[in-house]
């Protein structure tokens, strides 16, 4: 607690130091792309003369304000993959300069000098953050050719993969739930389309990736492991435009334009899998009978009413069907929905306030004719953000505020009459949820950056229910019916956040975090991957809200006039109230699936390095993750710390770019990585005549490693003023590597007396082409 | 229930996808080699005759599949009703009693001294439910049809019922387990599928003029956990599966088994 004191003191002493910097002028304005009027996030921003060199990025809407002393300077402003804006301002009063960058061919970047600039991941306190490049993502092959986001982030160190060609992400030891995934600030609960071969992320419809490792700033809550946060196109305001996209499995298409020139624009785009039409179309009967697609749809659209409001309409909506023709059908999906408005009340504050509207739903229909029964499940939140940044000579302040109203419907089964199911609905959950937040970036000195915040977050187990309290033995202890409104449960919790960096000198720095997250949704699913069933739950009286405090120290370096970036980074995390569940348990339509949850905590630490080449020929990275993840449960392994299925050793990756000429460029990636640790039969023995395994320790043994070369070609067709188009061909596991994706036992068909281990391969060698258009 | 359902339709019906690119590989795999553990399987059930109690131990993974038998243990079961029965080791390791006939209500004791230690297990016989019918379920899962066997049964209304199912298709038993409870069907007429995986899990439908045999049993609510955990070990989801356990035992100080008391319904059909 006196910490606590010290450090909002420290927090709080600053603000008056802030405010009387008078003698000072403000610059701000927003940087755009100069061809879509497409702002940018994340470009460098800097003031420079002989006495001063000030500098920022610009925020998530492209804003910048910089206050430096009355004269003369150079305003320069650069981002990767644009020609860098370098004009001369006067500064002796308040000025407005928005900025309009040029995009720079591949081919001519080669030439552009960025000079010291594009240093920012040198120079920034914060640590743990890897952005992904859009534009990388044309060229880097995936799985049948659909670009995207998710499986992107996998090849970054410290994130592992899902499993085979899946989705779903962990991030330096922690589960796949801890991960906070966001499409313009709306939590998506699943991103998973297919069960996880794809994602919900159309890529085309996409501007910006950021992903937090650590050092989480403190306007971001509720997860303990990572925030991805994903930012959608706002649709190019200078001219109307079509493009789209044929692969093997789906297609898609975008629209973008101006609604009224310089103040309005908008973008759709749209993507649907045809794996069941094609299989349609080929003939196979037996096919026609089944469901097997997804689609989706992200739209957006803003208002700018002058310089200082604007307002942002978005929205995604994403469905997948899987069925079977008489027999079942089963859809999952979410849909979210933002409105943010944007005011900048002078040229050092700026506020955005958004109402976002989240929800992921499925529905399992048996519509056999004995067993006719459909169960529905969602999880739902209103939210309200309200967040400032105050811009001042040395300090970049971030205040505010936010609120979720929760709810969960575990599953509410409807049956007909002669159902052999029995309808049941269990009780909705509701729960509050809200967060305060205060953070300041503070430039102490030219070498010595800090990004220190607190969060103070606030949960609460809303009425009416029936609800149930159960021992540490998961007897039921109590039952008590509460009223709505009714509070049942309040948690509070106070997360420091703290990154330094000290620049050693341009190119070389060390930085150091800490970070405290807390989590009050939780997944229920021990299998390690996501399903489209996975069972949500709320902190409670039973559940305790999942803590998790990291320390990173990291090294920062580029050369080469930041034609190369080196970073690495050490972390050591500790998770509390993590949640498992008991051997048999049955999740489903469970009203006292509390009584299940077994609590323990989880530990976690390694290393990762990361090399980037990012001018030239030949762009990509390389990154080399070392790590450990063990979690504790009481009951589990003899109640002592066992490996997580996660926990594999050593993760490679690299991914590399190469322009072959204009028309031409080709890439590869490749990937190794220990096996996951999993369970095997240490004995066996006899029941019933069959061969039954015994077991004993958990997760001791290890799957075979993994490895993996992608290969892919982008072919740019002759472009026409109007029209442009390519081709991207692609060959996933070029080696055919039999990687294992599940492994299991059982006796020898021809030695009965023997047993033998069986292992599944997905993917083999698997071509495939996609053809793009833009006009 | 349902969810299973779901998950083992959603697996077959990828199935029809995904293995177009997926395939098998039999692997040397590095395993620990366990001590060998005390196994007891004890049946009581509402069949007059002979009931087994059957002892034995397990072998490391590694070694060949005969189960070394335990003998000269003291096999008592008693009934809640000052009953008793000793049972006799009629060949190594099998402990049976000639003509005992469980009842339904009654709770059961099995006491085994082995070695001097004393393992002891109780269970309750539930009352019968019997096998209605059966017939065969055709599914259509990517490609071509597929025969799965079916069985019919009223579950009594009010009460908590648990059941297992044993399937042998032409005199071999089916590898799967099969345990389900009545917790989202009580009181219904309910129709349930076995699916049949074969010797071998590329052996996973039934043919025309298969013999199927199945015996439904009721049992009790601890001897249904152990079954239903023993099955979701070998439940091949999309997700690969839970991590496998050993399923929770009735018999107290670390046996691995079972003791189960419970009713016997069984059925005959050939396949059409």
């Amino acid at each position: 607690m006196k910490i606590t004191f010290i450090f909002l003191f420290t927090l709080l002493s600053s603000v008056p130091f802030i405010l009387s910097a008078q003698q000072r002028v403000t610059i701000s304005g927003t940087v755009k792309d100069g061809a879509t009027g497409e702002t940018l996030i994340g470009a460098t921003v800097k003031l420079q003369n002989a006495a001063q060199n000030t500098g920022l990025a610009t925020n998530a809407y492209g804003f910048y304000s910089i206050t430096a002393a009355a004269g003369e300077y150079s305003l320069i402003v650069s981002y990767s993959g644009y020609q860098t804006s370098t004009q001369k301002v006067l500064l002796s009063k308040a000025l407005t300069i928005n900025i309009a960058l040029v995009p720079a061919s591949t081919l001519q970047e080669v030439q552009i000098s960025a000079g010291e600039l594009k240093n920012e991941n040198v120079r920034s306190p914060q640590m743990g953050l890897n952005k992904i490049n859009m534009k990388d993502l044309d060229n880097v092959p995936v799985l049948l050719g659909e670009k995207d986001v998710l499986k992107a982030i996998q090849f970054l160190p410290g994130v592992k993969s899902g499993g085979e060609g899946n989705t779903g992400f962990f991030v330096r030891g922690g589960a796949a739930d801890q991960n906070l995934i966001l499409l313009d600030e709306a939590t998506v609960y699943n991103s998973a389309h297919l069960l996880g071969f794809f994602s919900t992320f159309n890529a085309d419809a996409i501007k910006d990736v950021s992903l937090y490792k650590g050092g989480m700033p403190a306007q971001y809550g509720g997860r303990l492991s990572s925030v991805l946060d994903v930012k959608m196109q706002d649709g190019n305001d200078k001219k109307f435009g079509i493009e789209g996209g044929l692969g093997l499995i789906a297609s898609r298409i975008k629209a973008e334009g101006p609604l009224v020139q310089n103040k309005s624009s908008f973008m759709i785009s749209a993507r649907r899998t045809y794996i069941d039409l094609l299989l349609k179309a080929f003939g196979d009967s037996a096919l026609k009978k089944n469901t097997l697609n997804f689609y989706d749809i992200n739209a957006k659209v803003n208002y700018k009413f002058d310089d200082k409001n604007t307002l942002f309409l978005s929205g995604y909506f994403g469905q997948d069907n899987i069925g079977i023709k008489d027999l079942f059908a089963n859809d999952w999906g979410n849909t979210t929905a933002t409105v943010r408005f944007n005011h900048i009340f002078n040229n050092r504050l700026f506020s955005n306030t958004s109402l976002i509207y989240n929800r992921y739903s499925y529905a399992i229909e048996l519509i056999d004719d004995q067993s006719n029964a459909k169960v529905k499940s969602l999880i739902r939140d209103l939210n309200f953000k309200q967040d400032f940044q105050y811009f001042s000579s040395n300090h970049l302040l971030r205040f505010g505020l936010q609120g979720t109203h929760h709810q969960i419907m575990p599953s509410d089964i409807t049956a007909s009459g002669n159902s052999s199911i029995n309808p049941l609905s269990i009780e909705k959950r509701y729960g509050l949820e809200f967060g305060l937040y205060l953070s300041d970036e503070w430039k102490l000195s030219e070498k010595f950056n800090l990004l220190f915040g607190l969060r103070l977050s606030q949960f609460s187990l809303l009425g009416p229910g029936k609800i149930n309290t159960y021992n540490d033995a998961t007897e039921l202890i109590s039952s008590k019916t509460y009223k709505s409104g009714d509070f049942v449960k309040n948690y509070f919790n106070l997360e420091p956040r703290f990154s330094a960096s000290y620049t050693l000198n341009d190119k070389n720095s060390i930085k150091a975090s800490y970070n405290r997250n807390t989590q009050n949704i939780h997944i229920l699913n021990n299998s390690g991957t996501s399903s489209p069933t996975d069972q949500y739950v709320m902190s409670s009286n039973n559940i305790k809200p999942e803590i998790g405090d990291q320390i990173a120290l990291g090294y920062f370096k580029n050369t080469e006039d930041n034609g190369y970036e080196f970073s690495a980074e050490v972390y050591y995390k500790w998770l509390q109230n993590q949640i498992d569940y008991k051997d048999g348990a049955d999740l489903t339509a469970n009203a006292e699936i509390e009584s299940l949850l077994l609590y323990g905590k989880g530990r976690a630490y390694g290393i990762e390095l990361y090399g980037r080449k990012t001018k030239g020929r030949l762009t990509g990275w390389i990154s080399y993750t070392l790590s450990k993840t063990e979690r504790q449960f009481k009951g589990i392994n003899q109640s002592s710390y066992f490996p997580a299925r996660q926990d594999r050793t050593h993760d490679l990756s690299m991914v590399a770019m190469y322009n072959l000429s204009k028309r031409w460029s080709v890439s590869a990636n490749y990937i190794f990585n220990t096996g996951n640790a999993v369970t095997y039969p240490a004995g066996k023995y006899d029941i019933g005549g069959l061969t039954t395994y015994y077991y004993t320790d958990r997760n001791a043994n290890r799957m075979p490693n993994t490895s993996r070369l992608d290969i892919g070609a982008t072919l740019k067709a002759k472009e026409t003023r109007r029209f442009q188009s390519s081709w991207t061909f692609s060959i996933y596991n070029v080696l055919n590597t039999k990687n294992p994706y599940a492994i299991r036992f059982r006796d020898k068909e021809n030695d009965p007396t023997r047993t033998e281990a069986v292992q599944t391969s997905l993917f083999g060698i698997t071509p495939s082409v996609t053809y793009n258009f833009k006009f | 229930m349902i969810m299973l359902q779901q998950i083992k339709y959603i697996s077959l019906l990828l199935a029809g996808f995904i293995t177009l690119s997926a395939c098998e590989k039999v692997i040397d795999v590095k395993l620990d080699n366990a001590e060998s553990q005390l196994v007891i399987e004890g049946n009581i059930t509402d069949q007059p005759g002979q009931q087994v109690i059957k002892i034995s131990k397990s072998v490391p993974y590694t070694e060949n599949n005969t189960y070394p038998p335990v003998s000269g243990a003291v096999v008592t079961v008693t009934d809640d009703n000052s009953h008793s029965w000793t049972f006799s080791e009629t060949a190594p390791g099998m402990y049976t009693f000639p003509s005992l006939k469980g009842e339904t209500g009654r709770v059961y004791t099995l006491k085994a001294t082995v070695n001097n230690v004393v393992y002891t297990a109780t269970s309750g016989m539930p009352a019968p439910v019997g096998i209605d019918f059966l017939d065969v379920k055709v599914f259509n899962f990517g490609g071509d049809d597929q025969k799965q066997a079916q069985v019919h049964y009223k579950d009594p209304a009010g009460i908590a019922n648990q059941y297992r199912f044993v399937m042998k298709v032409n005199g071999v038993q089916s590898k799967q387990v099969y345990a389900e409870n009545d917790r989202l069907t009580d009181g219904n007429d309910v129709p349930t599928v076995l699916f049949f995986t074969g010797n071998n899990d590329d052996q996973d439908q039934l043919k025309t003029g298969d013999v199927v045999d199945i015996e439904m049993q009721s049992i009790d609510k601890n001897v249904f956990l152990y079954w239903y955990t023993l099955g979701q070990q070998s439940s091949n989801g999309p997700a690969g599966g839970a991590t496998p356990g050993n399923p929770p035992s009735n018999i107290n100080n670390k046996a691995l088994g079972y003791f189960s008391a419970h009713t016997v319904s069984k059925k005959q059909m050939t396949v059409q």
